[in-house]
């Protein structure tokens, strides 16, 4: 059984995505628990992945393949778990602000806190403070995660969170920040929870924010 | 030597002789709200009109004391030029296109006419206003962007991407060279309308590809590319590009424009004899959350470490204070 998950997991680090479904087969059909392959192999091997991603071994492309190997792989499990089966490690509710229609750094980020085995709701890009609250309000996330690449959009994050705290939501759910112009000085400047420099580091964030709880 | 902008550019460009101060040039967008007031011009007018172009770009120039006029403020003339919706924008926004039309990688049809389109032409008509305006007393800049640039807005970045990763050479490769003769074709014509200088703007950016990406797909198109314009060439990268900043030199450009993530005296070590560089005054932290004494200490640790053009790292916010990019005017006029 070591073989198949570790067989899974290479798989994932090395973008078989033509492979995938079959070796996940393979472990299915030899009676191994859906959610050790989810977590032993195929979420391992996205760990990899980001670890390779934030040390600058790979890039963008590489990841997306991997993500993408990830995504046929979980779909060949995901028929098989039922509900209260399934161990999802929290909810994660993603989104870039008003004004911003850059998503490639967001979507890597959702792919990966997916990967991590989060359930993500990506709300997509262009988002109004007002859309983010009543989005947390209605969803109950754990983690609220705002993307912004231009400098323009920035101060929306701010708007997020002070419409947050008018609404009493604010306690409610831990609030990370990422993208190209923001950094760990204007996180806390603006009263964010964490900022995530990558994708590798939100996952990292996301999970700390959950064993916190 | 005189020390007229135009000559403090043109002679660091090629690593000539020194005058009074380094030159303070913009090669990408310098347009803030500041500056679209004191001009009385805005987006989306200034993308959309050549009257109302030149004059934002000349008041880079007379209001905020640049060296250098640059009339093109968004990424999006090509675009529009080969069939994608492009949204202008606003004041508060830029261009963008959400609309790919090449996303299945079939075969990109440049229309014959393409320098004709009112995208391009706008921006030729710019310049030749700000040649008759400002030539030879100041650098006039054009941009165009690159292939690999193109073919983000053709296919989709993500999508491009993905191909990227799945090996899927052929394919790219021919979208890159479908592509290049507009990025050829629109420079030469840049130069012939009036531009000193011409800016390529080609994000195989450092967070986004490795430099084997870089070595693999774009160096050679770059080089050819190179090779068959004449004028003096800049090409803008963004992001941390240290590991290919020799590639960058290899593929023939006169200077390159960096990122602050990439240290002065680093870059200057490794490429500075090969290449002018041009760079690079951070812009989310310093240009635009900074003080002028932010901007000023940025210059000249750039200016110390031997940076031979002091410009912004990449296209401004558009909340940029004026006063910060007065500053890095200013630090530059205190000399070397």
């Amino acid at each position: 059984m070591a073989d198949i998950l570790e067989d899974i997991k290479l798989a994932i680090v090395n973008g078989k995505h033509k492979e995938i479904e079959g070796l996940v087969q393979t472990a299915i059909t030899g009676q191994v628990d859906c959610n050790r392959i989810i977590n032993d192999a195929l979420i391992e091997g996205m760990d990899v992945i980001g670890k390779k991603f934030a040390g600058g071994e790979i890039f963008v492309p590489e990841m997306l393949v991997s993500a993408l190997t990830m995504q046929k792989g979980l779909a060949v499990i995901k028929p098989l778990l039922k509900a209260g089966n399934s161990q999802s490690r929290g909810t994660v509710l993603m989104g870039t602000v008003k004004g911003d229609l850059h998503d490639i750094g967001k979507k890597l980020v959702v792919m990966m806190l997916e990967g991590a085995g989060f359930q993500v709701v990506d709300l997509g890009v262009d988002m109004s403070a007002e859309k983010f609250v009543d989005k947390v309000a209605e969803v109950k996330p754990d983690v609220l995660g705002l993307s912004s690449l231009l400098t323009t959009t920035m101060p929306e994050m701010q708007k997020v969170i002070s419409l947050m705290q008018e609404r009493g939501l604010r306690d409610r759910v831990k609030i990370m920040i990422g993208g190209a112009p923001v950094d760990a000085r204007f996180a806390q400047k603006i009263g964010a929870d964490g900022y995530g420099k990558d994708a590798f580091e939100a996952v990292q964030l996301a999970r700390k924010f959950i064993s916190s709880n | 030597m005189k020390s007229t902008p135009y000559n403090l550019v043109m002679s660091a460009l090629y690593k000539g002789k020194k005058g009074e101060r380094p030159p303070a040039v913009n090669v990408t967008s310098i347009v803030c709200h500041d500056l679209m007031d004191a001009a009385g011009v805005s987006f989306p007018q200034a993308h959309l009109d050549a009257d109302a172009m030149a004059e934002l770009a000349l008041a880079g120039h007379e209001i905020v004391g640049f060296d250098t006029v640059m009339p093109e403020y968004s990424v999006n003339q090509e675009a529009a030029a080969l069939g994608c919706e492009v949204d202008w924008g606003s004041r508060d926004r830029m261009p963008d296109s959400r609309m790919f039309p090449y996303a299945d990688f079939s075969d990109v049809v440049v229309p014959e006419n393409i320098l004709e389109k009112p995208s391009m032409r706008v921006v030729l008509d710019a310049l030749a206003k700000l040649r008759r305006h400002v030539g030879g007393k100041v650098a006039i800049v054009g941009k165009v962007m690159g292939p690999w640039t193109l073919s983000y807005h053709m296919a989709g970045t993500q999508n491009l991407l993905l191909q990227v990763g799945l090996g899927e050479k052929d394919k790219i490769v021919k979208m890159l060279r479908q592509l290049m003769p507009v990025t050829i074709a629109f420079a030469k014509a840049q130069f012939q309308a009036g531009a000193d200088i011409v800016v390529i703007a080609d994000h195989a950016t450092g967070n986004l590809v490795g430099a084997y990406h870089y070595q693999q797909y774009l160096l050679p198109i770059h080089q050819e590319i190179t090779a068959e314009i004449e004028g003096p060439l800049i090409l803008h990268v963004c992001g941390n590009c240290l590991d290919r900043l020799e590639l960058f030199a290899d593929a023939g450009f006169d200077g390159y424009n960096f990122e602050w993530q990439v240290d002065s005296r680093i870059a200057v070590q490794k490429v500075g004899h090969r290449i002018c560089l041009v760079g690079n005054v951070n812009n989310p932290q310093t240009l635009f959350q900074g003080t002028p004494e932010d901007v000023r200490r940025q210059v000249r640790y750039a200016v110390a470490a031997g940076v031979d053009m002091i410009a912004p790292e990449c296209a401004m916010p558009l909340a940029t204070p004026m006063a910060n990019l007065k500053a890095l005017v200013a630090a530059t006029h205190e000399g070397y």
